[in-house]
């Protein structure tokens, strides 16, 4: 019987194997900078603040949040939603000044299409006088909405325009802006972009009175041209 | 665990992960660079580190993703080279010149074997024959089962064990 023990640098057997590579694999050790280094940067106070994290969370939270929200946010309105409107009667009023009237219609002719175009019934209109003369009537729309523009010329040569349109809910006279004429009417008196315009509600319509006559004197005329068209109009919601 | 103590508790395993990355990088310069990024993040990253777990195979499992990491890069770097061939010579990390002690040379048949297996199966060898890590430990460091881990062994021993037969008929 052989006591023959298997050379160990030809037996491949698993466990031989194992304790070859466990033994003869040479060990690499670490150099002495390398740990040095280690130990340096070990020490080395952290590089991030300790706040940053939880900073940066907050910041994509809050956009997150945002982001997720934004369709339900209510929209930046203009905090005086009656200037918006006036804004667009004296855009339309500086269009008629510069370039007249798009579709001239002579009133009471014009009377029955005006209402089925606008949706604004005159019961009356102020059809002119000596002083203010009828230029055309048409209708108009702004913000939205249908509405009638009457343009009358005085006798100097300012283009008035009176324009009607259906109130809106969010329509509200602000007391402070009111002013009082013939201890009758008190419509507001609303300045914008070099026109000045009466504001005032009769029933459901919103009524406009607008021209360029800023100055004091033309102002105390202006406010006659209202007396005699609020006296004259009554226009109302037709359908 | 406190950082200090997590520091030096850490630093305790640094030539076992140094051996490991130069078997894995076959170059000392970039074993160098792989064990100190590999600190680098266990420090960074430490509140991660659960104690009562195995902080050496945590430390390993860094070490082999940081060198898979690069590997991979490396591998996509030279795969559009012009002969499609990856080049083993190419550091891992930065250029190094071979008389700065750059490429390791084989000094025994055993060596030059374990450098010619693939690295799943030297990674596997190494932590486990070489370390003496138990299979549950491998696993954790290799993300494998110890199933996994078990055949791997046996496929990697069957791989070496005919290369050195080759290298003993040569």
């Amino acid at each position: 019987m052989s006591d023959e023990r298997p050379d160990p640098r030809t037996d491949f057997g698993d466990e031989a194997l194992g304790r070859r590579l466990a033994s003869e694999l040479p060990r690499y050790t670490a150099p002495a900078r390398l740990r040095i280094s280690l130990v340096e940067a070990a020490d080395r106070p952290t590089r991030r603040p300790m706040w940053l994290g939880p900073l940066v969370a907050a910041a994509a939270t809050a956009l997150a949040l945002v982001l997720f929200l934004l369709p339900v946010l209510p929209r930046i309105e203009p905090a005086d939603p009656v200037q918006q409107v006036v804004r667009a009667v004296v855009n339309e009023h500086s269009r008629a000044l510069m370039w007249g009237a798009r579709q001239p219609q002579v009133i009471p002719a014009a009377l029955p299409w005006l209402t089925q175009e606008t949706g604004i019934d005159l019961r009356r209109a102020f059809a002119g006088d000596d002083r203010l003369s009828l230029v055309a009537a048409e209708p108009v729309y702004l913000t939205r909405q249908r509405g009638l523009a009457v343009h009358y010329r005085d006798v100097d040569g300012h283009l008035v325009s009176y324009i009607m349109l259906p109130a809106e809910r969010s329509f509200a006279m602000n007391e402070r802006e009111r002013v009082a004429i013939a201890d009758r009417w008190r419509p507001m008196l609303k300045r914008d972009s070099g026109f000045v315009t009466w504001v005032w509600k009769q029933g459901d319509v919103a009524c406009f009175l607008v021209s360029d006559m800023v100055s004091q004197d033309d102002l105390e005329r202006f406010k006659d041209y209202f007396v005699r068209v609020r006296v004259a109009t009554e226009p109302t919601i037709a359908y | 665990m406190a950082d200090l103590e997590f520091q030096r508790q850490a630093l305790q395993h640094l030539d076992a992960l140094y051996n490991f990355a130069v078997y894995l990088t076959r170059n000392p310069p970039e074993a160098d660079d792989l064990v100190q990024e590999t600190y680098l993040r266990a420090f960074r990253f430490s509140h991660r580190f659960q104690p009562g777990t195995h902080l050496r195979a945590w430390l390993f499992q860094i070490l082999r993703n940081t060198f898979l990491t690069f590997y991979r890069l490396r591998e996509r770097e030279t795969a559009i080279a012009e002969d499609g061939v990856p080049d083993w010579d190419v550091p891992m990390f930065h250029d190094t010149s071979t008389d700065e002690g750059g490429a390791l040379e084989a000094h025994t048949d055993l060596e030059r074997a374990m450098r010619r297996l693939p690295e799943e199966f030297r990674t596997v060898l190494l932590l486990a024959e070489v370390e003496g890590m138990p299979l549950e430990e491998v696993a954790r460091v290799m993300a494998c089962p110890v199933g996994t881990v078990k055949s791997r062994i046996f496929r990697a021993k069957e791989r070496l064990r005919g290369l050195l037969k080759d290298y003993g008929t040569k």
